[in-house]
């Protein structure tokens, strides 16, 4: 392997990591906050990727990436008060049944309104083409490419998750969530209306799906079944990395992306690996990397 | 005088009535030595096979086609082709006005009208066979058809040479479905991967040179590794050589890591062995990868995509499928009669021109219909037998064979190149045809692949 391979491959596993660290942290979120298990989070996804790629045809691409995530939002919160909130108290069964069963409805309206032939989602001007990395890292030979998108995308996928952490650890409604994971009862007590904050939990969690819908929608393509295609890969990032822990999913993530990236030409170990990985870890460590003492465990 | 009935619904009248007339049931069965047939034409050499005889006044087709997974336009567009079928075969109108030799009245199939069911095969062998099996055990089908993807037809061909129902295959490409796989029961009219091969593999070379480097991404199931197969045989024999190849699973979104290992190989050409959303992925993502863009060994890179669509074309966008050539069974733009008429009536129906996947399937209604004509029955050896070898023209341009050897058709196929922005003429105007391949330059022999038909009567 020369040093441009090795590099590409590194550069292929972050950017797989990233799409999945993006749609998993909204799974990982609403999982840690309000313990519910989100099958609909697919769904949201794929949502977000229609909105994007119709918007961006009507009212140009940087519309869609301030819209999507707006109504991916509001659409978090509808689908928190009008469902999921009677499901807080209920078993995981019945909340994954729940969001699966909504997942299908989702799906099926989608490709009866839309058809279930593939929408092209064309990149805006800006981030079409290629970066040539071997102009800026001087360690690689010749001509070394890479689509700017991509990169892009793992901009997004950084930004999305700092500004997350910033939110939950120094702000004051970070606080109240994550006192409110611990003891609901005593911050109810205590006078803190812990409802809306999980409904802004949830919306938040719905708009990170919008955001990995508007970037995401250009590479995965925008058709019925892409919410599904990408849900159990994150899934997978989710249980591995410990239910609940941003920073278990964006390890777990980072583990899956590079686990592909190295195995692409082998096809035998590259259809199975993320299976694999999943084994290996819950078997040595059931509850996940990071994942909390006592949960799912 | 009443009948007094007892407590289990049975009065001493209606049991002596019943046991009289079985009585008499045997004592025809004892001289006879067999159930009286004489009534039916052709009788003395069928006996119940599958659905037949097929009682009352109408006949049951089924068409198991993917709704759901990633060949579902596909389905979509096939099943409205069915449909249409249906309708001709019981009121005339679109082929049947131009399928030579035909037997076709207009008024059904042997004085039966034509009715349908139709199943999911969710783009799952599996789940088509319990489909498939639904529609012959619960609804009597007397045929069925459908595709797409080759593992679900010859799941489905291997069901219907066990259970003794016609299987007309569907949208399938790979080799095995008429090669190692073929069966007495199942006919497919679609061409396939070694066709594609014969076809494209001179244009090819004609077009870039012959000193090409390919890599090919191949999705991982029979059709893929065939069409790897037969486009590494077709264009190595043109000078070419195979760098690399990655079997990709079905239904992958994103093709990045493998699209990286073509950017590290030499290759200056990509071949895509995939169809459906696979293709539309990995083609978009390949071209934002630049390989449309770049150059290799010093010479402009280039993508090839086999197996083309004009869905498959609408989903991937016009101006990432601009210039890449490929092959196709059939293209609503050709004015040959057959096709036209095909086209009016569908776009009449629908409101937009037919896919190959449609016209397959369109054709293969008719032609069982019409073999069941030239039979004079629904008894599937019979019918089997008129399909075998049948010669016919006005389902497309040329003539058409039902090869009796291996239920291969062979008929004129296309070279495609796909339209960019500026060149096409409207939304479904996306494919340039390159070159019309001749039946007689696409025909191979026999044993090019192994595999038995099987028996005219299942076991």
């Amino acid at each position: 392997m020369t040093i441009n391979s090795v590099f590409l491959q590194l550069l292929t596993g972050l950017q797989l990591g990233a799409i999945y660290a993006l749609i998993a942290l909204g799974l990982t979120l609403i999982f840690g906050t309000l313990g519910v298990v989100n099958f609909a989070h697919g769904a949201l996804y794929m949502l977000a990727a229609y909105c994007a790629v119709i918007i961006a045809g009507k009212m140009g691409f940087l519309a869609a990436i301030v819209l999507v995530p707006i109504m991916l939002f509001v659409v978090g919160i509808a689908l928190e008060r009008g469902l999921i909130r009677y499901f807080y108290n209920r078993p995981h069964v019945d909340q994954i049944l729940v969001t699966f069963g909504l997942a299908i409805v989702v799906e099926e309206v989608v490709k009866w309104i839309f058809g279930a032939n593939n929408i092209p989602f064309k990149l805006p001007a800006w981030g079409n083409g290629v970066a040539f990395l071997h102009e800026y890292i001087p360690f690689l030979e010749g001509f070394v490419v890479f689509p700017k998108w991509r990169l892009i995308l793992v901009a997004v996928s950084l930004l999305t998750v700092f500004a997350l952490f910033a939110l939950l650890q120094f702000t004051r409604f970070g606080l109240i969530v994550r006192a409110g994971m611990r003891e609901p009862e005593m911050l109810r007590f205590l006078g803190v209306d812990i409802t809306k904050r999980f409904a802004i939990v949830f919306g938040l969690g719905a708009l990170i799906a919008g955001i990995a819908g508007v970037f995401g929608g250009p590479i995965t393509q925008v058709s019925p079944g892409v919410g599904m295609n990408l849900l159990v890969p994150s899934f997978l990032v989710v249980v591995i990395g410990g239910m609940g822990s941003l920073a278990g999913a964006l390890i777990a993530a980072l583990m899956l992306g590079m686990a592909l990236a190295f195995t692409a030409e082998i096809a035998s170990l590259q259809q199975i690996i993320i299976y694999l990985i999943a084994v290996v870890v819950l078997l040595g460590r059931p509850r996940g990397l990071l994942g909390k003492k006592g949960v799912m465990e | 005088m009443t009948d007094h009935t007892g407590n289990n619904g049975w009065s001493r009248r209606r049991l002596l009535k019943a046991s009289a007339a079985g009585t008499a049931g045997l004592g025809a069965l004892a001289l006879n030595g067999k159930a009286p047939f004489h009534f039916v034409r052709n009788a003395w050499a069928e006996e119940a096979i599958g659905n037949f005889p097929v009682k009352g006044k109408s006949v049951v087709f089924g068409f198991n086609v993917p709704q759901t997974g990633a060949y579902a336009d596909e389905g979509a567009d096939e099943l409205r082709a069915y449909k249409l079928a249906v309708k001709h075969l019981n009121e005339g109108g679109g082929m049947l006005e131009t399928l030579k030799p035909s037997s076709l009245s207009g008024q059904g199939v042997l004085g039966k009208k034509v009715d349908y069911v139709e199943g999911d095969t969710q783009t799952d062998p599996d789940a088509a066979r319990t489909s498939a099996r639904r529609m012959v055990e619960r609804d009597g089908v007397i045929m069925y058809g459908g595709g797409s993807s080759s593992a679900v037809a010859i799941a489905q061909q291997y069901l219907a040479q066990e259970m003794g129902i016609v299987f007309m295959c569907g949208l399938t490409h790979s080799n095995d479905t008429t090669g190692k796989d073929k069966r007495r029961y199942g006919f497919r009219h679609f061409f396939n991967a070694y066709m594609s091969g014969k076809a494209l593999g001179p244009i090819l070379a004609n077009e870039y040179g012959k000193d090409r480097r390919a890599f090919h991404l191949t999705a991982d199931y029979t059709w893929g590794h065939t069409q790897y197969q037969s486009i590494k045989d077709f264009t190595e024999q043109q000078g070419w050589s195979t760098v690399d190849n990655i079997m990709t699973p079905l239904g992958t979104t994103d093709y990045s890591q493998f699209l990286t290992a073509v950017l590290n190989s030499d290759a200056d050409v990509l071949v895509l062995n995939h169809y459906g959303k696979d293709m539309n992925n990995s083609l978009t993502q390949a071209v934002q990868f630049g390989m449309r863009d770049m150059q290799k060994n010093g010479k402009d890179m280039q993508v090839v995509v086999p197996l083309y669509s004009r869905l498959m074309a609408q989903g991937a966008g016009a101006s990432n499928i601009d210039g890449v050539y490929g092959t196709t069974n059939w293209n609503w733009v050709l004015q040959d009669a057959g096709s036209q008429a095909f086209v009016k009536s569908f776009e009449a129906e629908y409101g937009f021109p037919p896919s190959q996947a449609a016209q397959t399937c369109y054709a293969q209604t008719l032609l069982y219909a019409n073999a069941c004509e030239v039979a004079g029955t629904f008894y599937p050896p019979e019918v089997i037998k008129a399909l075998e070898g049948f010669e016919f023209e006005g389902m497309g341009p040329g003539k058409a064979l039902y090869r009796a050897e291996d239920h291969q058709c062979f008929k004129d196929i296309l070279v495609v190149q796909g339209k960019g922005p500026d060149k096409k003429s409207g939304e479904y105007d996306l494919l340039d045809i390159v070159s019309h391949v001749k039946r007689d330059d696409i025909i191979y022999p026999v044993d090019t692949f192994a595999g038995e038909l099987g028996p005219y009567k299942p076991a």
